[in-house]
């Protein structure tokens, strides 16, 4: 789904913020308001903002009170373990993503290089063009594939033999 | 369901049916609307506490400027007048809105809460950095992918080695000694040619990165095949032997 990329600064555009608000507020609503009903769960949501003095608070004033009361209700070591602010969150988000970029980056390096790997055996690829580091990569998934056709024949020996 | 998940399809706004669902649900949805509440903080400048609590009874909360404060700040609003109450009572119409918290004249404070904006921002735009890493990554990947599905249609000898003949296995494996030792002999020649300061290809697959070989046209490195194109090789194979060619004697999807 092609979609413009948002850069996470503070938009310093008055009427795209104000904009971006108003949707992303909503959305956020809508966003508890089926978590609670596909799971079964309770939650609230409290919003400050610029645009209002008032807070938006979800699921009403009375309801929202009655969920912190349980929250409050709790041992705080219990509150406290799941709790996060921004910068905690921000942080968590940033370990995550980058430990999928180094996964699908090696997964990435091992699919080229499987591809370069059966090109050049086909003749249509030169090794002019390969590092010394893609050279040693390169030896290491043929070996590997070597293992696996050597096992392969195995199987196929003790089959006639049999 | 043909789908592999339910992701970008309609689901139905009904409690889950499926106990094991429920919970991964619970899990991804959680973290989602943390996600999306965090980002309406930093984009526009909102101050948030959500407070939801998961099928096991657990209390996960977010909240910025953290939990608490907002959470005490919503809690010390003047709390509205009992519906029906007696005239007397009823003087005001509506709970009084209680302003923002004025920003705190403790200097030390004040010092605290600016090293932690900025500690913020600098983790913003760092996750911004990697998202936009895994953007690349994932395009990176959709070239790669392709061309290997195309690879597998065109040639026997690319994919599943359990799916080759006895013949088959043998030829491929002698093409690959023969490619392994011209390997170990290129690297030998390069590493030469390293240790005596000369220029060495710069084209790297290695490091990991958006490479020229995937097609994407940028990029440096004599690679002389288009990744997604067609090389015509007549009867398939190597058998125009080229410098590197290995003759493994069968046309393209022959078996």
């Amino acid at each position: 789904m092609p979609r413009s990329k948002v850069k996470l600064a503070y938009i310093s555009n008055d009427s795209a913020r104000r904009t971006t608000f108003r949707k992303r507020e909503s959305g956020l609503i809508k966003k508890a308001e089926e978590i609670t009903t596909l799971c079964g769960v309770e939650a609230c949501a409290i919003l400050y903002s610029s645009y209002s003095p008032e807070p938006n608070v979800w699921p009403s004033p009375l309801d929202a009170q009655r969920v912190i009361s349980r929250f409050r209700n709790m041992a705080p070591p219990e509150q406290n373990k799941k709790m996060a602010d921004q910068q905690s969150f921000t942080r968590q988000r940033l370990e995550k993503t980058t430990e999928k970029v180094t996964k699908l980056g090696t997964e990435n390096q091992h699919n080229e290089m499987t591809q370069v790997m059966y090109q050049c055996l086909s003749g249509r690829l030169g090794f002019e063009c390969l590092s010394i580091g893609d050279l040693y990569y390169l030896s290491g998934l043929v070996s590997q594939n070597l293992r696996v056709i050597d096992r392969r024949l195995e199987f196929f020996q003790r089959h006639h033999s049999g | 369901m043909a789908r592999k998940n339910k992701g970008r399809q309609r689901i139905e706004m009904t409690r889950m049916s499926k106990e094991s669902n429920l919970l991964v649900t619970f899990s991804k949805r959680r973290s989602g609307l943390f996600k999306k509440a965090s980002e309406l903080c930093t984009l526009c400048g909102a101050e948030i506490a959500i407070v939801v609590f998961s099928p096991g009874k657990k209390a996960f909360s977010f909240g910025h400027p953290s939990v608490g404060a907002i959470v005490d700040r919503f809690l010390s609003r003047t709390p509205p007048p009992p519906r029906g109450g007696s005239r007397a009572s009823n003087r005001r119409d509506q709970p009084l809105p209680l302003p923002p918290p004025p920003p705190n004249p403790n200097s030390a404070v004040q010092l605290l809460e600016a090293h932690r904006n900025a500690a913020v921002r600098e983790l913003s735009n760092q996750l911004t950095e990697a998202m936009n890493q895994l953007e690349a990554e994932k395009k990176r990947g959709e070239g790669i992918n392709k061309m290997r599905r195309e690879s597998k249609e065109r040639c026997w000898w690319d994919g599943p080695i359990d799916g080759l003949g006895l013949g088959q296995l043998e030829q491929l494996k002698v093409a690959m000694e023969d490619l392994k030792r011209n390997v170990g002999k290129q690297a030998e020649r390069v590493r030469v040619v390293e240790e005596e300061g000369l220029k060495v290809p710069t084209a790297s697959f290695y490091a990991g990165g958006t490479s020229s070989f995937v097609g994407s046209g940028s990029g440096a490195g004599g690679v002389g095949v288009d990744g997604g194109g067609d090389v015509k090789v007549s009867d398939g194979l190597g058998l125009s032997m080229t410098p590197h060619g290995y003759a493994l004697g069968y046309g393209c999807g022959f078996f």
